[in-house]
């Protein structure tokens, strides 16, 4: 007589899985959390550099003396030492979380200023997250023989890059790029932290530039949909200072 | 099986299966979050919240095509039955993690702003125009609520509250969900905030739920569209030799593109019944005669063959059918009887019991 063939039925409610399936359950059940495991080393240890930006809590509450720029957004101008560099710095600034200066910068807009706060540094860029004691005041001992120098006009380009927030790209957020931070991004613009443009390429050095409309003041709102795209824009370049300012007219705009 | 609602029918598979799924969900979190930045080349590290938001978000998406994938290979290969038997908890868990994951994201991203943290998701990206830089947040919210939807929904009262039809056609909502979800990667984090790696496997699962689909409704094809001789009276129809029916197992015959009976053969005697359980719609033709009851495949509901009823103190029935044998040809009856009824089975002396 032959052997008759087994035919294994599982049963949830029964005590055990059939004998000639336990194997197999088994091998799934090992299959299953190895490749849990594999997934997510594989995952997480392949996630893009998110780049050295951050707060320099470590360096302490800074203060620094210098000018304040209102428009396009505030804007220290601090002279050469100030900042440990050799040349005068023009460093953004904001307020606390995703807020911007313009309340407090507005009325000092071109008067000496006394800032304090935290650093966010990005390389050699860097903004202060005002706050604290000193926070932003007409200066209480403004550096002698020191006058910003007036903007210098670089001509008309078209640009190639990414529009972000200010503060997230400086060390806010890490990262503080692409589509995935747009919503944050849009979220600091509206709260009056300065859009800024990164290019793929530089120019003049330079790969970062603060965004103003075609006047010098701020964008309109029509900028946060075509923030953490791809986009090229054209536009008049300035510069104060160190810091390189993008003065566009959004409907020159074009993603790519 | 239950005569009365409890929040969870324990069982020992029960137990086993989600010790399983925790160990596996422990195992990606874990490794994601605790061991993999020690791999990482990076000049500084990902924000925690940040990286925890990822280490939930993408652990949900796989949970989710494991959990879509299970259908189709319980079809494909029935040793991949017992997975499907507790996927409700599986999708518990699921639901559960996607709220993690929004926690860590709008307590970073959508945090620290004078506007509402939950209505900056709805308001600060209106590129609707868009692809790139659709805001797929909100398709991430959409899938959410199915998930949650689907989640409270998951216990037996509401399908019986809702009947299995509509119970089945709201937890279909899983597939919906899985594309949004899969846009919602797709849109956002595969545009920035992913390696080569989880694009790849983000890829790689979305074209393994596809395969398997296609390839079991390919099978579910082929059984539809078998032809089966009608007699004159177009009531009748060859339902084959029944030696062909196994013993303790059935032959499924498909009567329209939507209605398969089920021909069971105990010992010598056949039966034909639904192919429909009354639990969840599971295809009682792939299930098993157990202790004289066909017993479904998908949770062992269980039903007598002589009239579809499931034995006391359970109440579900199902449709069942006449047979008859002629000239040494089984024949089916393609009219439904009420559920419950009771029909005679056919003794084939033809058939010898354990073949």
């Amino acid at each position: 007589m032959a052997k008759k063939k087994p035919d294994p039925f599982f049963i949830g409610w029964a005590k055990k899985p059939p004998k000639s399936l336990q194997g197999f359950l088994f091998l799934i059940s090992a299959v299953l959390v190895g490749a849990a495991a594999g997934v997510a080393l594989g995952i997480g240890s392949s996630v893009p550099d998110p780049g050295d930006a951050r707060f320099a809590w470590g360096a302490g509450y800074q203060t620094f003396t210098g000018y304040v720029d209102a428009k396009p957004y505030p804007l220290l101008r601090l002279p050469a030492g100030e900042d440990g560099r050799d040349k005068p710095h023009a460093m953004l600034i904001s307020g606390v979380g995703k807020r911007g200066m313009q309340q407090l910068a507005g009325p000092l807009d071109g008067q000496p200023v006394d800032a304090g706060g935290i650093l966010l540094k990005r390389g050699d860029l860097d903004m202060l997250q005002v706050g604290g004691k000193v926070s932003l005041r007409a200066a209480e001992n403004p550096v002698p023989n020191f006058t910003p120098a007036p903007a210098e006009h670089l001509g008309k380009w078209r640009l190639t890059g990414e529009i972000c927030d200010g503060k997230c790209y400086n060390g806010a957020m890490r990262p503080g790029v692409g589509l995935a931070h747009k919503a944050c991004a849009n979220l600091c613009i509206i709260g009056g932290i300065p859009p800024v443009f990164v290019t793929t390429t530089p120019l003049l050095g330079s790969e970062f530039f603060l965004l103003a409309d075609e006047n010098g003041e701020p964008l309109s709102s029509e900028v946060e949909d075509w923030v953490a795209l791809l986009i090229s824009l054209e536009g008049e370049v300035e510069r104060r200072d160190d810091l390189m300012i993008f003065k566009v007219n959004l409907d020159s705009a074009k993603q790519l | 099986m239950s005569v009365k609602y409890v929040p969870v029918i324990w069982n020992r598979t029960k137990f086993v299966y989600d010790a399983v799924v925790l160990a596996t969900v422990g195992a990606y979190l874990g490794i994601y979050i605790y061991v993999a930045p020690m791999f990482q080349t990076v000049t500084r590290p990902i924000d925690w919240d940040i990286y925890k938001a990822q280490a939930f978000g993408t652990c949900v998406f796989f949970l989710l095509t494991f959990i879509l994938c299970i259908g189709p290979m319980a079809r494909l290969d029935k040793r991949f039955l017992p997975l499907l038997y507790n996927r409700r908890h599986l999708g518990v868990i699921t639901c559960v993690l996607a709220y993690f994951h929004v926690d860590n994201i709008l307590g970073w991203y959508n945090a620290f702003s004078p506007i509402n943290r939950y209505v900056s998701v709805f308001m600060v990206n209106t590129s609707f125009d868009r692809f790139l830089g659709f805001p797929f947040e909100i398709l991430g919210v959409f899938a959410l609520l199915i998930l949650t939807i689907l989640a409270v929904t998951s216990h037996d009262f509401w399908l019986h509250f809702l009947k299995p039809t509509l119970w089945k056609f709201l937890h279909m909502g899983i597939y919906l969900a899985y594309a949004l979800i899969v846009a919602h990667v797709a849109l956002g984090a595969l545009q920035s905030a992913a390696g080569p790696f989880m694009t790849t496997a983000v890829g790689a699962s979305v074209a393994l739920v596809v395969t398997l689909h296609l390839l079991a409704a390919r099978n579910e094809h082929l059984i539809d569209t078998q032809q089966n001789d009608v007699d004159d009276t177009g009531k009748w129809m060859d339902a084959g030799d029944p030696k062909d029916v196994p013993d303790k197992r059935a032959r499924i015959i498909s009567i329209t593109d939507d209605e398969r009976v089920a021909i069971f053969r105990n010992g010598k005697k056949l039966s034909a019944i639904s192919n429909v359980c009354a639990h969840q719609n599971g295809p009682l033709g792939e299930g098993k005669i157990v202790y004289g009851c066909v017993t479904c495949p998908w949770h062992g509901y269980q039903y007598r063959l002589e009239d579809g009823k499931s034995p006391p103190p359970f109440t579900e029935k199902i449709s069942t059918y006449r047979l008859k044998l002629e000239n040494g040809r089984l024949w089916l009856n393609i009219e439904a009887l009420p559920p419950g009824t009771y029909v005679e089975p056919v003794v084939s002396p033809m058939v010898a019991e354990g073949s």
